[in-house]
């Protein structure tokens, strides 16, 4: 069947296209019979019915489409072509190129096309000879060819002539003519009226322009339209960003972007009424002298000093504490161990540490490369990650809950931390600190990785490497001044029970992923999560009893094995669930708070109400601490009620672009974020990561001074 | 009394579990992640590196892999018989010649159609060699790509959409076919033959002048 279709398209094509190329449509006034088509109704227009000798008048070629048929501008985008227009106008006239009005964004599949739906006029300027003759015709042709496209596209071509009557007084066009005239004329491009630039950070091209009509109040929507293939992605995603008086908008580089030159196009700005005003936008750019300071707001040095503190603070994260429990035992192994084997211990703790900093920033770079908005932390946003952490944790637990023994009766300690194997477990114990502590960023991290991650790689690489180095850095310095070590107590019972105490931070991580999962994949996730404990648990039991010894122990072990590969089969059950749309993962029920959307803030900030954004995550222990301790508390609620203070949250658990595209917008990479809108439109100021009741509460006060 | 209670390794046992358990955790950052990235949106291949590799079924029923041709300059055309940019240059016979001037000279031309079920130019294997057939095409192979993952994978927006590969498997040229993005057959004198400059250089071990250029034609009809 298809090919009988295909056979009577084309023959359907052949008959219609004879059939409009029979005569030339003839006219006299403003505009010519039209040559219609199942898709268009198109005609030779002008804006004047009568001419006068020297003046200019409009010839346009006027597109009445079919619903949902569009045809191009001239970037037409992925696909597509613009229409073209040759005037045969009489000796002396000249014309101009098409005035191209300002075009729409038509998505088709994965592409982007630029055009027109329902009208256009497709206008060139023509200036009649001052010579010519009132009361003679001044007579245009034109021969047109364009392309009309919904999903499928047909070229369609015509030819039209148009007399307009010459006279000493011209008469402008009336009526249908005049107004359709008029609707292209709403979107001729104005001049660019803003102090504008473009910087390039790593894959973007960001267009920043300033000027006091710029706000939230007044731009709801923005988009770049370039005016050649190539030199920005069509179908990518512009994130816009509105300070007061400042827009962002952030470009994907097309492929053929030059190295320098001038970015062509027309900046798109849709009001909140739904107007939007095309302008024409000439912007020089060299990515070659930008390279180097993509960290625009931080010199290198201090991106990467930044990121020592933040990694020597994110010691102090919550995140971080199961995996202090196994370094504090560890350490007090140690004790009384020779000088070098504590120097070797730390050296391999920093190189585990380093290591799995280095491969999340390159997991990170490579999917930002590809054009995913992830942010930092993101595998706490998988399930799958979230119920694996869960069980690793309680296999770790039990282990230091004595069930099952790695290497027991082997050696004793000292014994064992000769051996090399040791600097192995220093390793994994690093990689482990990391991978668990990313969803706490501390304090100076949000900065630092958000400029990290839009640097050249080299510098990102040092910034996550300088990192991994603060958060080894106490350990590393165990190491290498062994005298601290040795103000370590002995070893003796101590360290049994120690150990023992140190696995329940071990089960309270693994009891919180499990609700974390719950965020995430619902009631069945956490079925599952629960179902692959039970079996860790198993699995630990026959591995301890295998290990008591005995001739059987090899079945055991086979068990214990077969036990660990019946969690496998649990993984694949685990999806995201389309989980509860609710305002988040809270520790403050009762409180009032609205679900972030940008386009809530920004009609919020619009009607010049104060609001108060809070993101957060269920893995988010920081964020959740914050709640408990401060947002959720009646201080800080009140005081938000009596400020009449929207409460914005959003939910970070799951992966979510409009918030990673926000947090992006304030060169921040992670969480904790809160910001706080004032009354009447102001700039938005942000709140340290850990916050306190009157912190909170003085941002509410008026005239509370500049404490951003 | 238990004799050791570190959690530092000692014994290659204890390696392997705790070894297993981070790469299990590894394993999970990089599954999880895959998961989260599979957005609808179009690959961008890179000019100067690795072409992505397909294994997909011909119009004869046989399975063609870019791993297997290397040793062969490989151009990959998007086609649909029924977008007019498509008839503009087989209604010329100018697709023609240019396949039979690369054929002749060892290259494999790999005509592709993605278009989905349902939508302009989807066709069956016997089809697709019928059109070919009457258009006197001759391709080495007409690939069919109705799920649209080897157009994905390429970004091949419009039909036709070429791209030159050469012997060692390295994407040497994308982009349009010539400069001029019409369907008139009378621009095809004026138009610079893009993809056929590209295509030389490459035959001759040259670089190519221009590598990435504007694709022009329909959209490819991936099912949305």
């Amino acid at each position: 069947m298809p090919q009988r279709r295909y056979r009577f398209s084309s023959l359907l094509a052949t008959v219609l296209m004879s059939l409009l190329v029979l005569g030339p449509k003839l006219a006299q006034g403003a505009e010519t019979p039209p040559q219609t088509s199942p898709r268009a109704t198109v005609t030779l227009v002008s804006d004047y019915d009568v001419v006068a000798p020297g003046q200019t008048v409009r010839i346009g070629l006027r597109q009445r489409l079919a619903p949902h048929w569009h045809s191009y501008w001239k970037n037409p985008g992925d696909a597509g072509a613009p229409p073209q227009i040759d005037l045969t106008l009489p000796a002396g006239a000249q014309a101009e190129d098409i005035a191209w009005p300002g075009p729409d964004r038509i998505a088709v599949g994965p592409a982007m096309n630029f055009g027109y739906e329902r009208e256009v006029v497709f206008a060139r300027t023509v200036t009649l000879p001052a010579d010519a003759q009132p009361g003679q015709r001044f007579t245009v042709t034109a021969e047109a060819r364009w392309l009309v496209c919904e999903k499928e596209c047909i070229p369609e071509e015509g030819r039209f002539v148009l007399e307009l009557p010459i006279a000493a007084t011209p008469e402008a066009a009336t009526g249908p003519v005049a107004a359709s005239f008029a609707d292209s004329d709403a979107r001729r491009p104005a001049a660019h009226p803003w102090n504008s630039r473009l910087i390039a950070e790593g894959d973007s091209l960001v267009l920043e322009a300033e000027g006091r009509e710029l706000t939230a109040a007044t731009v709801k929507e923005a988009f770049f339209y370039p005016a050649e293939w190539g030199t920005v992605v069509h179908a990518a995603t512009q994130g816009l960003l509105i300070d007061d008086g400042k827009l962002r908008l952030a470009l994907t580089k097309g492929p053929s972007l030059p190295e320098q030159g001038n970015l062509d196009g027309l900046l798109a700005v849709t009001d909140n009424a739904g107007r939007t005003t095309w302008y024409e936008t000439s912007l020089p750019f060299s990515l070659a002298s930008n390279a180097g300071g993509a960290a625009d707001d931080l010199p290198i040095w201090q991106a990467a000093l930044f990121a020592l503190i933040g990694g020597l603070i994110l010691n102090l994260m919550p995140c971080v504490f199961p995996v202090l429990a196994i370094k504090a035992t560890s350490l007090a192994g140690m004790v009384g161990a020779p000088p070098r084997e504590l120097r070797l211990s730390g050296l391999f703790y920093t190189l585990g540490v380093l290591v799995a900093f280095l491969a999340l920033a390159i997991a990170l770079l490579v999917a930002r490369s590809a054009g995913n908005a992830v942010g930092w932390g993101f595998q706490f946003q998988s399930p799958l990650f979230v119920a694996a952490m869960s069980w690793l944790l309680l296999a770790i637990g039990l282990n230091l809950s004595g069930v099952f023994e790695i290497g027991l009766g082997m050696s004793g300690t000292g014994q064992s931390l000769a051996g090399r194997s040791g600097h192995q477990g220093s390793f994994f114990t690093g990689l482990l600190a990391v991978v668990v502590a990313t969803p706490c960023t501390a304090p100076f991290l949000g900065a630092a990785i958000g400029s990290a991650l839009t640097a050249p790689v080299a510098v990102s690489l040092t910034i996550f490497a300088m990192m991994g180095l603060g958060l080894a850095l106490p350990y590393a310095l165990i190491g290498f001044f062994p005298g601290l070590a040795r103000r370590l107590p002995r070893p003796g019972r101590w360290m049994l029970r120690l150990r023992q105490a140190l696995a329940f931070p071990m089960y309270a991580s693994a009891a919180w992923l499990i609700w974390v999962l719950a965020q995430q994949a619902g009631d069945q996730g956490v079925l599952i999560g629960l179902a692959g404990s039970l079996l860790i648990g198993l699995a630990a039991w026959l591995y301890g009893i295998a290990q008591e010894g005995g001739g059987r122990s090899w079945r055991l072990r086979g068990a214990a094995l077969f036990v660990v590969l019946a969690l496998a089969g649990l993984v694949p059950q685990l999806k995201e669930t389309a989980a509860p749309d609710t305002v988040a993962p809270t520790a403050d029920s009762g409180v009032t708070a609205e679900r972030f959307t940008a386009a809530r803030l920004a009609e919020l900030r619009r009607e010049g109400r104060p609001v108060f954004v809070n993101m957060t995550a269920a893995w988010c222990i920081t964020c959740l601490v914050n709640e408990r301790t401060t947002l959720s508390r009646p201080v800080v609620q009140t005081a938000m009620q009596e400020s009449g203070v929207v409460y914005l949250k959003g939910d970070w658990t799951k992966y979510d672009p409009e918030i990673t595209a926000f947090l992006r917008s304030f060169k921040h990479d992670g969480l904790p974020f809160y910001a706080y809108y004032p009354a009447g439109g102001g700039e938005a100021r942000l709140l340290p990561p850990v916050l306190t009741e009157s912190l909170v509460v003085d941002q509410f006060r008026p005239a509370t001074g500049d404490r951003s | 009394m238990k004799k050791n209670p570190s959690l530092q390794l000692s014994s290659p046992r204890r390696r392997t579990l705790l070894g297993g358990a981070i790469a299990g955790v590894g394993g999970a950052v990089v599954f999880g992640s895959s998961a989260l990235f599979s957005s609808p949106a179009l690959a961008a291949p890179q000019v100067g590196q690795a072409a992505p590799d397909f294994n997909i079924i011909d119009t004869q029923g046989k399975m063609r892999r870019l791993a297997d041709m290397k040793g062969s300059i490989v151009v990959l055309e998007w086609t649909n018989a029924d977008c007019p940019f498509v008839q503009k240059h087989y209604g010329s016979s100018n697709m023609q010649t240019l396949q039979k001037e690369a054929t002749a000279a060892g290259v494999t031309w790999l005509s592709v159609i993605s278009s989905a079920p349902g939508e302009q130019g989807h066709v069956n294997a016997a089809q697709a060699n019928d059109i070919a057939a009457r258009k006197s095409a001759s391709p080495s192979a007409i690939l069919l790509d109705p799920d649209g993952k080897m157009g994905r994978a390429y970004g091949a927006m419009t039909t036709p959409h070429m791209y030159v590969i050469d012997k060692e498997g390295i994407l040497r040229y994308m982009g349009g076919i010539d400069s001029i993005p019409t369907t008139q057959v009378a621009d095809l004198a004026k138009a610079t033959p893009l993809f056929r400059n590209a295509l030389q250089s490459v035959i001759k071990g040259q670089p190519v002048a221009q590598a990435v250029t504007r694709p022009y034609g329909c959209n490819v009809k991936y099912a949305s």
